[in-house]
Order: C-alpha cells, then structure tokens, then sequence
C-alpha cells in the first residue's frame, strides 16, 4: 500500500472519502472544504460528543444500575489479608451472623446457634440450600474448612474467639460445633465482623491454600475489578431476597469534591459512608439543599474522643484533666465542626454499642470550674496563663487531617476553648505516618482518636486501647493505668449476667478519672441523587447501603 | 551530529542520576516510621513492635541510605521497581496500566495548548495593539494565573453540573477527555500564546521584516511567511518545559476526574507514605523531563542550523 492508499484508506474509514466525492460529482463546483463541509463536520464532532458522553443519567436510563462512589479501589477481597478496604466484602460475602441493628444478633449463614452453660461451646445450625456462586454448596464441611483457615492461628489471635479455639467439629451435614478452651463472652459477636470470618468457596484457593478469587454465598458477584472501578451482578443463586437494581458500579473517586459533583452530574448515584468515601458534614449539607440530591443520616457507632498522653507530666493529674474536660463545648463542636451531623456525648461508646454502658450525663463548659480545677491542682494564676513550680500550663494537641479528618478545625476550636481557661495550647498538625510513630511513643499530651465503632466495639477498642498489657503498635492508647488492667480484664471477662455490671466497672473508672473526655459521636453520612429509592444505612459502618434499594427510572 | 547526540544523552543520564538520588534521600528523611504504618495496615489491630522491626528489616529500611539507594537503582535499572506498599502490585504493573491514562492526557493536553495558543498568539500580532489583542492579553493572563484545579472545578460545575453537557469523570469517551485535557492545557496554552505574540513582535521589528513589507507583502503576510518561521526554536523550548510541566499539573487534574493515571497513583502512594511508590514514580518523572527536554533540544537543532553548527563547534 502506498501513501496515498494509506491516506485514503483512513480517510475512508473515518466517512470522509464519500462525502469529498459528492462535493467532487456536482459539475462546476470545486472539491474543496467548503463552509458547508466544515459545518458538516463540526455537526458530526458534535454527535459524537453527543454519542459519547452523558454517560450519567442518559446512559443509565434503561437498566437499573446502581452507580456508588469509592475511594479506593477494592482489590482482591482476601479474607486473610489487611488489604482491601472491608466495605465491598459484605455484598460477596456472608457471615455466620450478621451484626443488625444495635447489636442485634441476626441469622445468616447460620439459622440457630447456640451457647453451652460453660461458654465453651458454640452449636450452629447451617442454613441449608445454600451455593456458592461458583456452585459449591455451602454446607458443614466448607464452613468448617473456612473456620479453620484462620482460627487458632497467630494472626488472628486479636480476635478473641481465635484465640480461645480449642476444635471445630462438624454434627451433621448442616451443623458445626466450635469448642473454646475458655469462654468468650463476645464470642458470637466476634462472627460477625468483617474480616476473616467470612465465608469462602473452597474451590476459590490455589494450590498453597491462598483465595484466588472473592466467591462467596452473597448476593452479589464481582465480573470486573480494575483500578478504576468493580461491576457486580446479581448472584443467581443467592438463597435470600433478590436485589431490585441489574447491576452494581463502583467507581472509584479518590477525591471528595469530585463525588459530590459527580453526583450533582448525575454521573454518581450514591456517595458517602466513613469508610466507603468519606463525606463532609458540609458537604452533606449542601448536597441536602441542592435540588436532586438528598442527604441521609444514621446515628454513628463510633466515637471521636480527645485522650491524653499517659506520659505527659502536666496531664498526669486527674484534676487537670477534669479541668480540661470542663474547658471544652461539645455544643460548638456539633454546630460548627459537624454542621449539626453529630450527637454530643460524655460516654466512650455510643448508645447503639451493645454493653456500651449507662449515658453518663454532658457536663456543660465551664470556665470557672475549669479553673477552680486548676487551682486546686495548684497551679497560680499568671496573667493569662498559670504557672507552677516555674511551669507554665502549656500542651502539646497533635492532629493528623489525614488519619481523623476534619481533625485540623477540631483542633483550633479546642485550641480557642482551652486558651480562655488559661492552658497554652501548641497545635502540631501531622502526618499519617507521624501521628502513628508518635502515638506509640506518647510524645504528645493531647490528641483525637476514634472507637473503632461496630461490630468490633466495645471490647476491641477497650482491649485494645486501653489495656496496657496488650501491644497496641501505631494505634497508641487512649489511656493507661496499672489501676485500669484488672477492671478492663475482669470487665471482659465477666460472662452473662455479670458481664453489664464488669464493663460498668470500667466506664466509671474513665469516668471518675477523667481519663479521656469523649466528643462527640458523628453521625454516618450518605448521600444520593433522585434515582434511588427505598434508600437506608445499614448497621455498621463497614456494609454498603444497596439492601432493598430500588433504581427509579 | 552523533558526538553531539551522545554527549547530550549522557549528559541526561547523568541528570536523571542525580536528581533520583536527590529524591531518594529526601523520601528517606520525611518523618515518621513508616515501618509501623505499614505493619498497621498488614496486621491491623494485630500490629505489635515485633512486626514493625520485622517489616523494617524487611524492607531494608535499616541499612545505610548510599546502600539503600544502590540496591534501589541496580533493580530499577533493570525495570524492577519493587512492589507498592499500596496496592500490593509490582510498580511495573501499576505503570503498565496507568501510563496510557496520563499519555492519552498529556497528548489531549499537548494538543490543545497548540491549538490554543499557535490561534491567540497569532490573532495578537496581526491585531498588534487592536482590540483583538487587548482583549486577548489580559485573557491569556488570566489563564495562565488560574491553578489547575480550579480550573477543573470550574469546568465540571459548568460542563456537568449546570448543562450536563460532559460526564464529571474522564477515561471513558472520547468526549470525557475534553475538560481534563483542557485543564491541563489551559496554562501552558496562556504562556505559549504569550511566546508566539512576543516573539512575533520582535520579528517583525528585524530589518527583513521591513523588507518583506516594503516589497509591498502585507503584514499577516510577513507574519505568516517570513516572521513565523523565526518563533519556532522559542516556542518549541517552551513547549518543552510546559508539557513537563503538565505531568505536575496531571496529579491534581487525574485526581478531580477520578482518572487512574501516574499523577493520581503518586496522590495514593503519598497519602500512603508507600515510599517505594514514590521512589519509582518521582524516578518516571524525572526521567520524563530530561527526555522532553533532550527531545526538544534535538527537535531544535534540526529545525534551526545555526544552533546545530555552534553546539558542534
């Protein structure tokens, strides 16, 4: 092929050799690109525009689709690794009992369960059936094969019902036993978290035992996973409900003003979620107010808390504390922080948290107090300031935007609230990495930290970040004191009956230290565009609203 | 010709040596422990000292920085970028599978700061001091003083949001490269608008401009024919450091239109503090420069003899 073939041949397909040789065939006019030629290409530019975009509402029309944002993308939903973020595991894959409203225990996988006297035994009855998408049937022997996958092994030993694994022993071709060394109060609790408890098809490992591919017994399946976005469709033999939309899309949109637009777009149908992608309390409120999209709420089941450092000399006094406590207006904090998205709280968990404990009443702000507080641990008024022992009253209050976001404004606000009694706050805003590097080490004396929220709370935070004995890494500590353990692990261990008044014990004694002043708890945050309906937010913060979702078209 | 050649590509490599050496260092002393990250995201409430002293000496992060930077370049040279803290991918991958993103951006991107500029710059001159070109400068300024992602912003609240005309997002069709490829196009677009303008008024003012016109050519005439020819060598040295420059603009414009280029994966491995990210992503842009700015130079040596003999001599 020549040039000139070649030339022409593209010329050809892209439709321009038919419409040069009409313009040729009218005798006495000239082949050139005449002003109707151009218009007649700008017109098709356009159409192909046309064609090719409006991928939002245009091109959603007509199959019910469900477009959700993320922020990042989902990987390869290992059940054994701290990989993929753990909101897309829910539509693939099920637990043995699912975690439902207020810690209410709801069947899944398992239709009955039962607990021995001595706690040290756990009896399910399997939900019969039941396939996994790729066909395997979910019965006894895949359910112990995927228990034993990861309990009793090292890894898993935060997990307490892991760690307390003496067998696991199939009665029948539905029906399992777990047998425990020890019992585990939360141990039914604990089958209801995300990762690793879930349940996987045996035939979805490679030969070393590694999951090659998320097939699970959920109402969804992945049929593409790229960096830039996850398809799921329909599980056709999902055993529950069958979803009301075709197919789900998530796309991922690292940034938070591109979803909102993205949703405003109609490119978008649903946003949010603190762990799925993030969305601002301001945010939500002008999503709220703009015509075609609306916000939803649910109460949080997290907490944020501002905790001290065990080590900081100036904050070792409980009087202090209970100074700094009195310094701060949780009322400002919801209104200009949250946009009114959060609920003041004086307890570690909110009242969703099963053995949460009794609501501790919201001591208002209180200067005064504040500083009759401080005089009495004291400290002498010093022109603005106090002083002792030639100290002034200064504190160190770190911040990570990245690790609690909206942390920074957090910050200046208490910063302003704890200068008017007098401390002299320094706010030291970092990074990720430093703000793990350094909560381990406790150079600070102020700083944010979360609850971990539902269903791993209360005991995975209390365990976790409060008792001394058990290494924490780069999660630091909310408090410690030789004075905490013993409460923390009786509290824990405490069973039935005893348990409520055991994890009491633990709340008064943070309480009567004042050894961490809890915020607030914000409330979860979504958003959606007017195509969907039948919108709710699920328990926890980990799952993803779709479940009874329906497309309006 | 050839000595030329190689002296100016060793000279590039010895360039892209010493600026990655830079940034390796510089990566190595931001603060933080990024060690006991990632033992976090590895074990998550399971992380313990142990880990994290075990995920350091795994990573070599306990040998000396010349040691670390020397077994970092000998895999890098041989295309082994190791594998990112994020995403669990070899580097290689995540740049085999994000380099046509940003290449299909920077080529929207180089496109239409030429079709934007060669137009304004050229409608400046031939005004010279008329309305177009009054109107056209403080235009060109004030797209050359607009961030790009507000311009990204502006164009999505508009195209999208308000006329629904354009999706929000980009990578899809033809048409979803429109806003991000003129987000990034916009700045260089102004600046070399202004190179064209400026350079074609200087030629006009050399004598064989006076010339052309005397033998009775019109001024669009020379300014085409004769001057425009003269603007090549400052336009094309421009267009060099511009389009490097739209690499940096693409971080933020692949983020705001959730486009899984480069630029987006150097946001996530900062955010991530995946240091072996962004070791092997500063490296790509760095090698990137000095081979735009190494073509450029080529390019101008051909279009222009004069700088081919006295770069010879």
């Amino acid at each position: 092929m020549t040039g000139i073939d070649g030339l022409k041949s593209a010329r050809r397909d892209a439709g321009l050799l038919e419409s040069e040789r009409g313009l040729a065939a009218k005798p006495g006019r000239k082949a050139t690109w005449g002003r109707r030629a151009v218009l007649r290409i700008l017109a098709g530019l356009v159409a192909l525009a046309g064609a090719t975009t409006l991928p939002g509402a245009a091109l959603a029309a007509g199959h019910k689709s469900l477009r959700i944002a993320i922020a990042a993308e989902i990987g390869g939903l290992d059940l054994l690794q701290n990989v993929s973020p753990l909101h897309t595991y829910s539509l693939v894959f099920e637990p043995l009992i699912r975690y439902g409203e207020n810690g209410k225990l709801e069947p899944a996988l398992a239709t009955g369960w039962t607990v021995s006297e001595d706690g040290k035994t756990l009896s399910f009855e399997l939900r019969e059936g039941v396939t996994f998408s790729d066909g395997t049937p979910f019965d006894a022997g895949a359910a112990k094969w995927n228990l034993e996958r990861w309990m009793g092994k090292d890894d898993f030993s935060w997990i307490g019902v892991s760690d307390a694994m003496a067998s696991i022993a199939t009665t029948g071709s539905h029906s399992l036993a777990i047998h425990l060394e020890r019992e585990v109060p939360v141990a039914l609790l604990e089958l209801t978290i995300v990762r690793p408890v879930r349940f996987l098809s045996p035939r979805a490992v490679d030969a070393d035992g590694n999951q090659a591919a998320p097939i699970g017994t959920g109402p969804w399946v992945i049929t593409e996973n790229t960096n830039a976005g996850t398809t799921l469709m329909p599980n056709a033999s999902y055993w529950g409900e069958k979803p009301a939309v075709d197919k789900i899309e998530l796309k991922v949109v690292p940034d938070e003003l591109s979803r909102s637009n993205g949703l405003r777009a109609g490119d978008l149908d649903i946003i949010g979620g603190e762990w799925v992608a993030a969305l601002s309390p301001r945010r939500a409120r002008a999503l709220d107010q703009a015509e075609g999209t609306s916000a939803a709420t649910a109460p949080g089941t997290a907490a944020v808390l501002m905790t001290f450092s065990p080590k900081s000399e100036t904050l070792n006094d409980a009087t202090v504390r209970e100074a700094v406590a009195l310094s701060v207006d949780r009322n400002s904090i919801v209104q200009i922080i949250y946009e009114g998205f959060a609920d003041p709280t004086a307890n570690v968990f909110p009242a969703s948290i099963p053995d949460g404990g009794k609501e501790q009443p919201i001591v208002p702000r209180d200067v005064d107090a504040a500083r009759q507080k401080l005089e009495a641990a004291g400290w002498t008024a010093s022109g603005d300031g106090w002083s002792k022992d030639g100290s002034t009253l200064a504190v160190e209050l770190m911040v990570s935007e990245e690790a609690l976001p909206g942390s920074r404004r957090l910050a200046e606000l208490i910063h302003g609230q704890l200068t008017e009694t007098g401390f002299e706050v320094r706010v030291s805003s970092v990074d990720s990495a430093t703000i793990h590097d350094r909560r381990q080490e406790f150079t600070y004396d102020l700083t944010f930290m979360g609850t971990y929220g539902a269903p791993y709370d209360p005991h995975g935070t209390i365990a976790n970040l409060l008792l001394s004995s058990v290494d924490s890494g780069p999660d630091g500590k909310i408090f410690m004191h030789p004075d905490l353990d013993p409460i923390i692990e009786a509290g824990l261990a405490a069973p039935g009956k005893d348990r409520e008044a055991g994890m009491q014990a633990i709340y008064d004694w943070l309480s009567e230290n004042s050894a961490v002043v809890p915020l607030v708890v914000p409330q979860r945050l979504w958003a959606h565009n007017d195509r969907v309906g039948n919108f709710s937010i699920p328990a926890t913060a980990y799952d993803m609203p779709v479940e009874g979702v329906v497309v309006n078209e | 010709m050839v000595p030329l050649l190689a002296r100016r590509a060793g000279f590039a490599l010895a360039m892209i040596l010493a600026a990655s050496g830079l940034a390796f260092a510089a990566i190595s002393a931001a603060p933080g422990n990024v060690a006991a990250l990632i033992a976090e995201r590895i074990a998550g409430p399971a992380a313990t000292a142990e880990l994290i002293e075990k995920v350091a000496e795994d990573l070599g992060l306990n040998d000396p920085l010349p040691v670390r930077y020397g077994n970092w370049l000998r895999d890098a040279a041989t295309g082994d970028f190791g594998v990112s803290l994020r995403s669990g991918k070899p580097i290689a991958q995540e740049f085999s599978e994000r380099l046509p993103i940003t290449a299909t951006l920077l080529a929207w991107g180089g496109a239409m700061a030429l079709l934007i500029s060669l137009p304004v710059g050229l409608a400046g001159a031939v005004s010279n001091g008329g309305i177009a070109d009054r109107v056209l400068r403080p235009v060109s300024l004030v797209a050359a003083s607009a961030p790009n992602f507000f311009v990204a912003a502006l164009l999505v609240l508009l195209f999208s949001v308000a006329l629904g005309w354009l999706s929000a997002f980009g990578g899809g069709s033809v048409a979803s490269w429109i806003m991000p490829g003129l987000s990034v196009a916009l700045f260089p677009g102004a600046v070399l608008s202004r190179v064209v303008r400026v350079n074609l008024q200087d030629a006009m003012s050399q004598p064989f401009a006076t010339t052309g016109m005397a033998k009775g050519l019109s001024r669009p005439g020379v300014l085409l024919g004769e001057a425009l020819p003269n603007v090549a060598v400052p336009y094309l040295t421009t267009f060099g450091a511009q389009f490097t420059l739209m690499i940096i603009g693409s971080i933020i414009v692949e983020t705001v239109f959730a486009l899984k280029g480069i630029g987006a994966f150097f946001i996530e491995v900062i955010r991530f503090r995946d240091f072996i990210g962004m070791q092997a992503v500063l490296l790509l842009f760095i090698a990137f420069s000095v081979f735009v700015n190494l073509t450029v130079d080529i390019v101008c040596m051909l279009v222009d003899p004069r700088l081919r003999r006295s770069r010879d001599a």
